[in-house]
């Protein structure tokens, strides 16, 4: 099984492949992604891309971490995170 | 490339049998899915090198057949597109996630297959991070063949909740409890019809026997009142049978009140390809009964889609049999897990609880607009108070906030999720700039 790492928030995140962002996330326990727009903290919820508590910023781009596949070469940061 | 035919939008059980169905009687069909495996929630893939996660023999064999049948019929799959709707033109609209672009594609007919959502009441605290839904951990646990770490409760409502448990004993670590509000074994007469439905049986049997081997906790007639943390744990308070307060402190929690259609926002369904294509709807997005019927339900709507393009007409008749039994089966199954003593009523929750997470509105904030001489329509408690207002666009808080307006008014007609929700694309959030970019993926129509 390959082992390859992405980046969030400084940190490096090991993940499997096929894993998604937010799986590779929980392995590595990170439970928390940042707050969102409210100051609210956000996190994996349903799984299924329908709820939207898992919004990160992948390479700037607002995604779904748990249907996202991880990619080695992502960066991926909370939603505080601003890049404008 | 050319336009199909027919569109399939999910590719779980109803939808790859839809699909099937659909290219079997000739005509040119393609399947759009969000992830980048088909399977649905039901049935997610594990990744590479991972064994796939226990599961009772016949949903396993129903799924290999399915899956091969759909390999043979050599239908392709947009991976990775999200369904944003059919606008006024009648164009299926999509957002490719690889492209990072909308695209566009005229249809005949579109299939909708989008799936269940869960139900997840509010309870104080169940918006906070290490809270998920159970179904949540146990797509996860399906991907990754491991359970989630720590000291886990898994707390609502529903057999859901004994699958997961199930699951997670065999991957090594068995949630310190389970939370029922029903008490199904305390349900003869609904027991007796269970053995009607003898593969659901066999199912619930296997996981009850790993979960009374394991010694778990299955406290039912018991419900998860609130959660609170500390600056380690999770604090699970929880109201048991006999009206004591326990209070368990855990490191994740698992919510999971059943499930429901996940239709939030689709286009109705349209039985002609006059002025647009066909829309149907097929499985747990139509009716939720689970994936046996959604198999059953997805062949009967790609069946009607080629009899409606071919001239004929909608027989409603197909697979009609499978379905009335899976209802039959989910009556039952709603019957032995009723809540004990009902459902818990909304408004007797403190008014700091937050109803929609997305937008941090409380059961207070409801109450207030409520108070209100003229009575707010659910479109109006949606623009005046946010509530459904936000990205995940009603999906876990509109039918809750509609039971609460129910609970307050209880002379009025009861609103339901969708007099809040409305129905307009897009269905999923999608960037403008990616939007206002949409492209025809054919030149065929240009």
């Amino acid at each position: 099984m390959t082992s390859r790492a992405f980046g969030w928030m400084g940190q490096c995140i090991p993940f499997r492949d096929g894993e998604t962002v937010a799986s590779a996330l929980e392995t590595a326990g990170v439970y928390t992604l940042g707050a969102d727009a409210l100051g609210q903290e956000t996190r994996y919820f349903c799984g299924i891309g329908a709820c939207q508590c898992c919004l990160v910023r992948i390479d700037g781009v607002v995604r779904e971490a748990c249907i996202t596949p991880a990619r080695s070469e992502m960066t991926v940061e909370t939603m505080e995170v601003r890049r404008d | 490339m050319i336009d199909p035919e027919v569109i399939v939008i999910g590719g779980g059980p109803a939808g790859i049998a839809a699909a099937i169905e659909v290219a079997g009687c000739g005509y040119a069909v393609e399947v759009v899915e969000q992830r980048d495996s088909l399977g649905g929630a039901i049935h997610r893939q594990p990744i590479k090198g991972v064994a796939p996660i226990s599961q009772a023999s016949g949903p396993k064999a129903r799924w290999r057949a399915l899956s091969d049948d759909f390999a043979s019929a050599r239908i392709p799959v947009r991976y990775r597109s999200i369904f944003l709707g059919v606008d006024a033109d009648g164009l299926v609209l999509f957002e490719n996630r690889l492209a990072c672009s909308v695209e566009r594609l005229q249809a005949k007919a579109v299939i909708v297959a989008t799936g269940a959502v869960e139900k997840v009441l509010p309870r104080p605290g169940w918006h906070m991070a290490k809270v998920s839904t159970a179904g949540g951990l146990q797509v996860m646990m399906k991907e990754t063949g491991r359970a989630p770490k720590g000291r886990v409760l898994l707390a609502g409502n529903g057999p859901l909740l004994i699958a997961v448990t199930a699951q997670m004993a065999r991957l090594g670590n068995p949630p310190v409890a389970i939370v029922e509000a029903g008490d199904p074994l305390g349900r003869t007469g609904a027991g007796f019809s269970m053995l009607g439905h003898m593969s659901l049986v066999r199912e619930a049997f296997g996981y009850l026997r790993t979960i009374y081997l394991r010694g778990i906790p299955w406290m039912r007639a018991s419900q998860l009142t609130a959660i609170e943390r500390d600056d380690t744990s999770l604090i699970a308070v929880v109201r048991r049978a006999n009206g004591r307060e326990q209070r368990i402190p855990v490191d994740r929690i698992g919510l999971h009140d059943g499930i429901r259609p996940n239709d939030f926002a689709l286009p109705n369904e349209k039985a002609t390809s006059v002025a647009g294509p066909v829309i149907l709807r097929a499985g747990d997005c139509r009716e939720s009964l689970g994936a046996f019927a959604a198999e059953a339900d997805g062949r009967r709507a790609g069946r009607a889609v080629a009899e409606i393009l071919s001239g004929g007409h909608e027989r409603a008749d197909l697979g009609c049999v499978k379905i009335e039994r899976a209802r039959r089966a989910q009556e039952v199954l709603s019957t032995l897990f009723a809540p004990v003593g009902g459902a818990c009523p909304i408004s007797s929750l403190p008014a700091d609880t937050i109803l929609c997470r997305c937008e941090g509105k409380t059961v207070g904030d409801l109450r207030s607009l409520c108070e209100r001489a003229d009575r707010l329509t659910g479109r109006e408690i949606k623009h005046n108070g946010r509530f459904a207002m936000g990205l995940c666009q009603g999906r876990f808080c509109a039918a809750n906030t509609a039971a609460l307006m129910a609970e307050i008014w209880p002379q009025a007609p009861a609103p339901v999720a969708e007099d809040l929700t409305g129905r307009r694309w897009p269905i999923r959030p999608v960037s403008i700039a990616a939007l206002t970019g949409a492209r025809a993926t054919s030149t065929e129509h240009e």
